[in-house]
C-alpha cells in the first residue's frame, strides 16, 4: 500500500512539472504585465507587488497603440478564414466522397502544396506584388495566406466527410433532389461541427503568421504578430509593456485554444493521417 | 439490360462533372498561388537579382548554386539545419512519449494537463520567441537566470553566447511543439488494447518488455505520424528563432531557412536566396517523400 502510495505521489509530481513548465512562463508573463518597469527588474523577483493597468493603457491608449494592428490581424485573418471556407468545402467533399478520374492525384497534389517552405513561396510573392504594387495590401496578404490555409482546411474537412454515413446521400440521391442541393441540405448540416473546428483552426493560424506579414506588410497593413516584434525592437527594456501587448496579442487564440481544445489533436495531425495516399 | 446501364453510366458521368466543378477552384487557386510562385522561385534562382545592385541583375545560369558549394555560411545553416531538426523532433518524440506513457497511469487530472499542453501550442512562435528573450533568456532578470542563480550555478548570457544560443532555441522549439506529440501518443495510447496487455501480464513479461514488444510496435504508426509533421515544422521554423536571436550571435543560429530570408531580405540578395529556398525545398520534399514512403511500408 505505501508502495502505491508513493508511485501515485511521484507521477503526480511528474505530472506537475509538466504543467509548470507549460504554464509557467505564460502566468510569468501576465504578472509581469501588471507590475511597474520597476518591479520588473527586482532581485529577488517580488511576488507580492501593487498591479497596475498603466502597461495595458499604454499598449491600448498610447502612442504605440497595438489597437489598430489587432484590427489588421482581425481582418487579415478574417477575410483568410473566409475565402479559405468557401473554397475548401466543397474540394474537400469531392475529396471525400465521390469518385473522379485522377482522384488520388488531386489529393496528392494538395498534400504537397501543405508541405513547402514559405521562405520559398515569399520570394516570387516579393517580386509580383511589388511589380503590382500591391505590397503593404489586405489582398496581397491575403492570398498569401491562402498557400498555407487552404490546403490545410481541405484536408481537414475531408477526415469530416468521411465519417458521415453513405446512406445518407444515397437516399437522398434516389428521392431525385439533385446533387447540389443533397450537398446544401443533407450533408452540410451533417458535418458543421467539422466547418466550425476548421474555421478555428484557419483562423488561428492566420491570426499567428509572422514571415509574410514581416516581409509583404508595412505601415497600412501590420499584423499585431508584426507590431509586437518592432515593440520589442525599439523598446527593449520596456518588458512590462512588452508583456501586457502580447497579453493582449495571444488572448483571442487562447480562448479559442481553450474553447477548441478537444479538437485540437485531430486538427493537427491532418494530413498525416491520410497521408501517402491511402486512397 | 442495356436501358439499365445507361442511366448508371450517365450517373457516373454526372458525378465526375459535379467533382471536378466543385473541386476545380481549389485546384487553379491552388496551381496559381503555389506551384506558379515555385516556378518562378526556380527561374529567379538562376539569375543574378541584388537589389543592393539592380543594374547587375541578368541571367546567370548556375552560378548561384555553384557559389553555394564554397559559401561556409551555407554549409553552417545546412548543418545547423540538420542538428536544429534532428535534435527538436528527437527530444519532442522522447519527452512526450515518456510523459504520456506517465500520465495515462494517472487516474484523474488528466484534463488539466491536456489544457495545458494547448497553451503553448496556440502561441503564436514570434511571441513565444519574445517571451523567451524577454522574460524566460534575459541575463540577470529572466526565468532561468533566476533559477541557475538561486542553484548557485551563476548568470549566464543564454541567447548571447553561440554555443548557449543553440540550444537555447532548440529549448524554446520543444517547449512550444512537446506538447504536440504529448497530446496525439496520449490519445493513441488510449486506443491501445487492453487484452494484449493482459496477456503479456500472465506471460509474466516485464514492464519494460511489454513497452518494447508490444507498445512501441502498436504505437509506430503514431510516432512516424508525429515525427513526420514535426519535422516538417521544425524545417520550416522561422519565427520563433528570428524573434529570439534573429539567426545570431553571427551565424550560430542561422538554419537554413534564416539565412535565405537573410541573404534576401536584409542583404537584398533575392537571387541567391531563391537558389537556397530551392534548396530547402528539395529537401523538405525529399524528406516528406522517404518519410510516406517509411510510413506506408507496414
Amino acid at each position: 500500500m505505501p508502495r502505491t502510495l508513493w508511485r501515485r505521489l511521484a507521477l503526480a509530481a511528474v505530472a506537475g512539472v509538466g504543467v509548470a513548465v507549460w504554464v509557467f512562463p505564460v502566468l510569468w508573463g501576465l504578472l509581469t504585465s501588471f507590475k511597474t518597469e520597476r518591479d520588473v527588474l527586482a532581485y529577488p523577483p517580488v511576488w507580492l507587488f501593487k498591479p497596475t493597468l498603466d502597461n495595458y493603457r499604454e499598449v491600448i491608449f498610447g502612442a504605440s497603440s497595438i489597437v489598430p494592428n489587432l484590427w489588421s490581424s482581425f481582418v487579415l485573418a478574417t477575410a483568410t478564414t473566409l475565402l479559405t471556407m468557401l473554397i475548401a468545402v466543397p474540394a474537400a467533399y469531392a475529396l471525400g466522397r465521390l469518385r473522379f478520374p485522377a482522384k488520388r492525384m488531386s489529393g496528392f497534389y494538395v498534400l504537397v502544396t501543405q508541405m513547402l517552405p514559405p521562405v520559398g513561396l515569399i520570394i516570387p510573392y516579393y517580386l509580383v506584388l511589388q511589380k503590382l504594387g500591391a505590397l503593404d495590401t489586405y489582398g496581397g496578404l491575403t492570398v498569401i495566406y491562402l498557400t498555407f490555409a487552404l490546403p490545410f482546411a481541405i484536408w481537414l474537412m475531408v477526415t469530416y466527410f468521411e465519417d458521415i454515413p453513405l446512406e445518407m446521400e444515397e437516399a437522398a440521391l434516389l428521392d431525385r433532389a439533385g446533387r447540389l442541393r443533397t450537398l446544401w441540405y443533407v450533408i452540410l448540416p451533417q458535418v458543421r461541427g467539422g466547418i466550425a473546428v476548421t474555421t478555428i483552426f484557419v483562423f488561428l493560424n492566420a491570426w499567428n503568421e509572422f514571415m509574410f506579414a514581416v516581409v509583404l506588410g508595412g505601415n497600412r497593413v501590420r499584423p499585431v504578430t508584426v507590431a509586437m516584434f518592432n515593440f520589442i525592437s525599439v523598446e527593449q527594456t520596456q518588458w512590462a509593456k512588452v508583456a501586457a501587448g502580447a497579453m493582449l496579442a495571444m488572448l483571442p487564440v487562447i480562448i479559442i485554444g481553450l474553447f477548441a481544445q478537444r479538437h485540437i489533436v485531430k486538427g493537427l495531425t491532418v494530413g498525416a493521417v491520410k497521408g501517402g495516399g491511402r486512397r | 439490360m442495356a436501358s439499365a446501364a445507361r442511366p448508371a453510366r450517365s450517373l457516373a458521368a454526372q458525378e465526375r462533372r459535379f467533382a471536378l466543378a466543385l473541386l476545380a477552384p481549389a485546384l487553379a487557386v491552388l496551381l496559381l498561388t503555389t506551384t506558379a510562385p515555385l516556378v518562378y522561385l526556380g527561374w529567379t534562382s538562376l539569375m543574378r537579382l541584388d537589389l543592393a545592385m539592380p543594374y547587375l541583375s541578368g541571367f546567370a545560369g548556375l552560378d548561384n548554386y555553384v557559389k553555394m558549394g564554397s559559401d561556409p555560411r551555407f554549409w553552417n545553416s545546412l548543418a545547423l539545419t540538420g542538428i536544429y531538426t534532428a535534435s527538436t523532433v528527437v527530444l519532442q518524440v522522447v519527452i512526450g512519449l515518456t510523459l504520456a506513457l506517465l500520465v495515462l497511469q494517472i487516474p484523474r487530472g488528466q484534463a488539466l494537463l491536456r489544457i495545458a499542453a494547448i497553451l503553448p501550442i496556440v502561441l503564436a512562435p514570434v511571441v513565444v520567441g519574445l517571451f523567451w528573450r524577454t522574460l524566460v533568456l534575459a541575463p540577470d532578470f529572466g526565468l532561468v537566470d533566476l533559477v541557475t542563480r538561486s542553484l548557485g550555478l551563476g548568470s549566464h548570457n543564454w541567447l548571447g553566447d553561440p554555443q548557449l544560443a543553440l540550444i537555447s532555441v532548440i529549448a524554446i522549439h520543444t517547449w512550444q511543439w512537446t506538447p504536440f506529440a504529448f497530446l496525439v501518443l496520449l490519445a493513441s495510447l488510449a486506443t491501445l488494447p487492453p487484452d494484449v496487455y493482459e496477456a503479456a501480464r500472465l506471460d509474466r513479461a516485464s514492464a519494460w518488455q511489454r513497452f518494447v514488444h508490444i507498445t512501441l510496435p502498436l504505437l509506430r504508426p503514431a510516432i512516424v505520424m508525429v515525427v513526420i509533421l514535426r519535422m516538417m515544422t521544425a524545417l520550416s521554423a522561422f519565427a520563433a528563432i528570428f524573434a529570439a536571436t534573429g539567426g545570431g550571435p553571427g551565424s550560430a543560429t542561422e538554419i537554413l531557412n534564416l539565412y535565405a530570408y537573410r541573404t534576401s531580405f536584409t542583404e537584398l540578395n533575392l537571387g541567391y536566396g531563391s537558389s537556397l529556398a530551392v534548396v530547402l525545398l528539395a529537401i523538405t520534399l525529399a524528406i516528406s517523400f522517404v518519410m510516406f514512403r517509411l510510413r506506408r511500408a507496414r
